[in-house]
């Protein structure tokens, strides 16, 4: 109350406050939702408390004198879940009916009571069905007829296989440039790739071909879509948020997706298999990481797929996507497990345990049968190689023998297409850093040894288990193998740190076909023909010069393709072969007459081409030059006006003034070189003697001149440039002590100058000029002649001949040249 | 071929250029001198000292009377070229980033960047007139407000300056009433350079988009387009050939973390219709700042930051032979560092 006083006093509070309500004529457009929202969200609704109504089914129908036991116990059950606040138990005859109603006070109770309370068995006879009262309306509405489903059009996409029918035998390819912004798909030619299709941001990362070639997939931050056909229409599309991985099933039935995103307890949805004909999920899984993507790995005809976990393999089956029998396979210690790509064979291994040798086990599915176990021991790692046929496996075992230092490698070569399946090994003595198989044939070649010293091997594997070591180059620039997907021939590339050295091999008698360079390629890829390789340097690798080069299998560069912010180039791969093996044999027998024609057909396409070219360049050349003739035709018009501006000199041509031009001789210091001398005394005698020696024949008057009495030179000596501001010419008067003069001498056939000065006290060092002419003269003192009183000029060749026995160390003399105005 | 290496710069070279006879070649750089020297053998004729500041621009007059420099000193110079001495100076706001002599030598133009809150500007003086250098009022001042110019040569009789903008637009700006009458985008990035065809009749454009483009001076058609993977940071034409020459490469600030393979520091030489190239000469170990012909067309002259190089080279081999192009290699006394010759000796493709 005082303080209210205290304010009311302060003058601020006389101030009146201003008014917050609306004026009369205000009209609020606000909704209160709008306002509100917030809280609006909460105002109770009116209900009609059907919600909290349950129906129970299946209470016994009693008469009123067992009524109130019954419903004793109805209530003890049904009040668990909550405030049972009305109940209903329909009479007829004087018996209750057998169900009854009950309302709760919230719709929650009713459903905890409909979730616990469903199937109580009371007694033998009696067990509740208890369900939500709305439910009854809802299943009520259903209708009773059968309504067929709405029959979806098949969705005709073309030949989905029309790019195998080029008459050509094109080959596809895939590339993103731009940092990810343009995707292109383009049909190979030797010449120049055809663009096919084109798109800007068709994928947000980057794409992948089914493995039969049929769908290209692009990746979205919503899911996958496939696209196929001649124009690359959608086909399908996969809803999988946040999608980073896919692997496609070899039959091109499913498609696995993987997302980092999503995966909940109740809803496993790390990774998806869906069906790609219908774009139905078939199943999903949990998946706590990638990093051995991928995790589900197919069987070649995609009839069944794996994963390991901790201990366990499971394998599945399509296309019910559940497990194979049953259940998964227990085996400790599993490390790593795949499939054969040509059978149903599954291998796997587990290291050393205690006092049991680490396996690799082979295993027949669905049989699960065992074929071959191979016992290991001291085992470090082991890697399993296949060949592509399923032929072969290798697998590459590391060790460390007991007795000597250091990791052992061997091959442990797996013949399957023989009884028993037999193990061959190769022991290698080196590191092995890159270990691959012919796709279809016998031979494998290894890259082994530490950098810089890295060799490379090939070795072929015979009928009766021989395997023989063919080849082996060593000192080579690589890190990878790749071989031709129709083996035979290889590229072994120093991908990334190595600079991208490249080496194509053919193996059939292992020659360096050719060595090349594509300085910082990241990437190799063979076309699926075996006719083509490119090498590329990525943008996600490299910053710079991104570009893909285009090579045949013998190396020889056919393409150069700069692309702005390259990053993948993928080929498209094809279908396998429809013909049989009798008709491949026949097609290789008469493979002669086929190149005739395709000899025919490249001379003839080559001639188009450069006849091409031709007329390209010719256009280019006549247009620029029908250009140049207009400008100069303008230039000439405006000759006047150009005058005018430069008061009447012509400038037009460098020297259409020439006659303005003022000569003037200059001479520079063109080149410098100190050289000490051995004994300056001596030489200073020597030019004081001939300057004496000149004094004596001639005047005193500049410049001197003496011929050499045995060569075609002309010594001159003039006042020295430089000392009085570079004087020339004749002078009438003797120089001074201080004064250095200078020699020039003249090699008189060939016109050009040289000169000499001389010290100007012992101890100093002699300047000598020289340009860099051919013709050098050689100075020196010849005994004799000195005592003589006499001296010599010598030409010589460039190299310095060492007078040692002389006092004087050889003078480099080189004519110098005259100014040009 | 050996290359005549001049040394008179302690900082990277910005420009260069022939007088009109092609006997002196003028330097700039990011040090403050002003280098003079005459071209048949490298010997330095003298320097024009006054600037405080990076020089930008150099450019002589049609007769070789007056030089005029434009540098981040906030300031554009005119020099008598005989004597050195200082005839103008011409303050401004802010660097002056380009200049250049009119056909007659009469009209000086030079543009400023768009620093310190003062916008780009192309300024006009005409030299009769000495009350406009006494005042350092122009006759006409043409504001640039949406993109700087980053170089700008005159076009043929006078009458409109060509100017190239940090946004790779080119526009014509005419010298009597500044308004822009032609305008053109057909650089995606900055224009580095602009040079004219001997008889001004063309201009080649070199652009950080790595592309460099030949554009009719009249007109601003487009003409050709030569393509690098790299920077462009000059190109000339050849006023004897239908030759062009594009100097570049990385840019400085990554050159420290590449090699110089990456760099790609050659000079390379494209021919003018078919837009292909035809020659490189390496030798450089940095980026090419500046390329210049010779105005008989049988040297080309290339700058790199730090030292000052000159190439003597015939472009191709329908040069006749003149002992200007014979190898020579020649040193300057008593000034600057002596490089080692492998790396100068320029290879020709």
């Amino acid at each position: 109350m005082h303080e209210t006083m205290d304010m009311a006093d302060d003058p601020e509070y006389d101030e009146e406050e201003p008014s917050f309500s609306d004026s009369e004529d205000y009209v609020d457009d606000i909704e209160e939702d709008e306002l509100l929202s917030d809280l609006m969200r909460e105002k109770p609704l009116e209900a009609d408390g059907i919600d909290s109504v349950v129906v129970v089914d299946n209470v016994p129908q009693v008469g009123p004198e067992r009524l109130e036991k019954l419903k004793n116990v109805v209530n003890k059950i049904f009040s668990k879940f909550g405030k049972i606040t009305n109940e209903f138990w329909p009479m007829d005859n004087g018996m209750t009916k057998g169900y009854i109603f009950l309302e709760y006070l919230a719709p929650t109770q009713a459903q905890e009571a409909v979730k616990n309370a469903d199937g109580y068995k009371l007694d033998k006879q009696h067990t509740f069905r208890v369900n939500v009262f709305t439910d009854f309306d809802k299943y009520m509405n259903i209708s009773d007829e059968w309504e067929t489903p709405e029959k979806q059009d098949f969705k005709d996409f073309g030949n989905m296989r029309h790019w195998t029918e080029d008459p050509d035998c094109r080959d596809h390819f895939s590339v993103i440039y731009e940092s990810g912004e343009r995707t292109a798909i383009y049909a190979n030619d030797a010449k120049e790739s055809i663009t096919v299709e084109e798109r800007a941001r068709w994928t947000e990362t980057y794409v992948r071909w089914s493995p039969k070639g049929t769908y290209l997939a692009t990746f979205h931050q919503r899911g996958i879509a496939l696209w196929g056909g001649e124009k690359f229409k959608q086909i399908q599309r996969f809803s999988h948020q946040g999608v980073s991985l896919i692997d496609f099933s070899p039959c091109e039935r499913y498609v696995v997706t993987f997302s980092p995103l999503m995966d909940t307890k109740e809803d496993p949805q790390a990774i998806i298999i869906w069906d790609i004909l219908t774009g139905q999920k078939k199943r999903g899984f949990h998946c706590e990481s990638s990093a051995h993507w991928p995790i589900f790995k197919w069987s070649h005809d995609g009839k069944f797929f794996a994963r390991m976990t901790q201990d366990t393999l499971s394998i599945y089956e399509a296309p019910s996507m559940g497990l194979l029998d049953k259940k998964s396979l227990k085996i400790f210690g599993i490390k790593d497990f795949s499939w054969s790509p040509g059978d149903n064979v599954i291998a796997y291994w587990v290291p050393e345990d205690k006092d049991i040798p680490a396996r690799v086990t082979l295993s027949q599915m669905p049989t699960r049968e065992e074929i071959r176990v191979r016992n290991l021991f001291n085992v470090v790692d082991c890697k399993l190689h296949w060949q592509r046929n399923g032929d072969y496996l290798c697998v590459k075992v590391d060790r460390t023998p007991k007795g000597t230092p250091g990791v052992v490698t061997n091959f442990e070569i797996f013949r399957m297409r023989e009884k028993q399946v037999p193990v061959d090994v190769v022991e290698m003595k080196e590191g092995i850093i890159a270990f691959a198989w012919e796709p279809n044939g016998s031979k494998f070649a290894v890259l082994h040894g530490e950098s810089p010293r890295i060799n490379s091997s090939f070795y072929h594997v015979k009928n009766n288990g021989k395997i023989d070591l063919i080849k082996s180059f060593d000192k080579q620039q690589a890190n990878s193998i790749f071989w031709s997907p129709q083996g035979q021939f290889l590229v072994l590339a120093g991908l990334r740190s190595m600079n991208g050295a490249l080496a194509f091999v053919d193996t059939s008698d292992c020659t360096m076909m050719n060595i090349a360079e594509h300085y910082m390629a990241s990437d190799v890829e063979w076309d699926p023909t075996g006719r083509y390789v490119v090498t590329s340097v990525s943008w996600w690798s490299h910053k710079v010069d991104n570009a893909y080069w285009l090579w045949t299998f013998q190396g020889r560069l056919l393409q150069k393709n700069n692309k702005d912010r390259f990053c993948q180039l993928l080929w498209r791969p094809r279908p396998a072969t429809l013909l049989g093996v009798e008709e491949i044999k026949v097609i290789k027998k008469d493979l002669k007459k086929y190149s005739k024609i395709f000899e025919q057909k490249d001379r003839l396409s080559q001639s188009k081409a450069s006849k091409e070219l031709v007329d390209k360049r010719r256009a280019m050349m006549d247009e620029y030059r029908l250009y140049r003739e207009a400008a100069v035709q303008t230039l000439l018009e405006q000759k006047d006006l150009r005058l005018e501006l430069r008061g009447g000199v012509d400038t037009d041509e460098l020297d259409s003034n020439v006659e303005d031009w003022e000569e003037e001789t200059i001479e520079f210091f063109i080149n410098e070189e100190i050289i000490p001398l051995g004994d300056l005394r001596l030489l200073e005698t020597f030019m004081l003697e001939f300057l004496w020696i000149w004094h004596l024949t001639n005047s005193s008057s500049f410049p001197l001149c003496v011929m050499c009495p045995v060569h075609p030179c002309l010594c001159e000596v003039t006042r020295p440039v430089g000392v009085n501001g570079g004087a020339r010419g004749p002078r009438s008067e003797s120089w001074g002590s201080s004064q250095i003069p200078t020699f020039h001498i003249s090699d008189i056939t060939k016109t050009k100058r040289a000169r000499i000065v001389t010290p100007a006290a012992p101890g100093e060092s002699v300047e000598i000029y020289s340009a860099s002419l051919f013709i050098t003269f050689f100075l020196f003192l010849d005994k004799d002649s000195f005592n003589n009183w006499s001296f010599s000029i010598f030409l010589s060749a460039l190299s310095p001949i060492v007078t040692s026995d002389l006092a004087v160390n050889p003078v480099w003399v080189t004519a110098g040249q005259r100014g040009v105005p | 071929m050996k290359p005549i290496l001049l040394q008179g710069h302690e900082r990277s070279i910005t420009q260069i250029k022939y007088n009109r006879e092609g006997d002196l070649l003028f330097s700039v750089a990011k040090d403050t001198v002003v280098n003079a020297w005459y071209s048949v053998n490298g010997e330095r004729l003298g320097t024009y000292n006054g600037h405080t500041g990076a020089v930008w621009c150099v450019d002589c007059d049609w007769d070789t009377k007056n030089v005029l420099t434009g540098s981040a000193d906030n300031s554009c110079r005119l020099w008598d070229c005989e004597t050195g001495k200082q005839l103008a100076l011409l303050e401004t706001s802010s660097a002056v980033r380009t200049c250049g002599f009119d056909f007659s030598g009469n009209i000086i133009m030079f543009s400023t960047d768009k620093q310190m809150g003062y916008q780009c500007f192309l300024n006009f003086f005409d030299l009769r007139d000495p009350q406009q250098i006494k005042d350092n009022q122009p006759y006409m001042t043409v504001p640039c407000s949406e993109s700087k110019i980053t170089s700008a040569v005159w076009g043929p009789l006078g009458d409109y300056v060509i100017a190239g903008h940090e946004s790779g637009e080119m526009n014509q700006f005419s010298a009597k009433s500044g308004e822009v009458l032609k305008k053109i985008k057909e650089h995606t990035k900055q224009i580095n350079d602009m040079q004219s065809s001997v008889d001004l009749t063309m201009v080649i454009s070199a652009s950080k988009d790595n592309t460099a483009k030949l554009f009719d001076s009249t007109t601003l058609d487009h003409i050709k387009t030569f393509k690098t993977e790299r920077p462009v940071n000059s190109a000339a034409i050849s006023p004897i050939m239908d030759h062009v020459v594009m100097g570049g490469g990385q840019e400085a600030m990554e050159v420290t973390t590449t090699s110089t393979r990456i760099g790609k520091f050659e000079a390379r030489f494209f021919h003018a219709a078919y837009e292909e190239e035809f020659g490189r000469v390496k030798g450089h170990f940095g980026p090419i700042n500046c390329v210049a012909f010779h105005p008989d067309g049988k040297r080309n002259d290339r700058k790199q930051p730090g030292n000052c190089s000159t190439f003597t080279l015939r472009t191709t081999s329908s040069c006749p032979s003149d002992s200007s192009a014979e190898p020579q290699r020649l040193q300057q006394r008593g000034r600057g560092r002596l490089r080692e010759d492998s790396l100068l000796r320029p290879t020709l493709l």
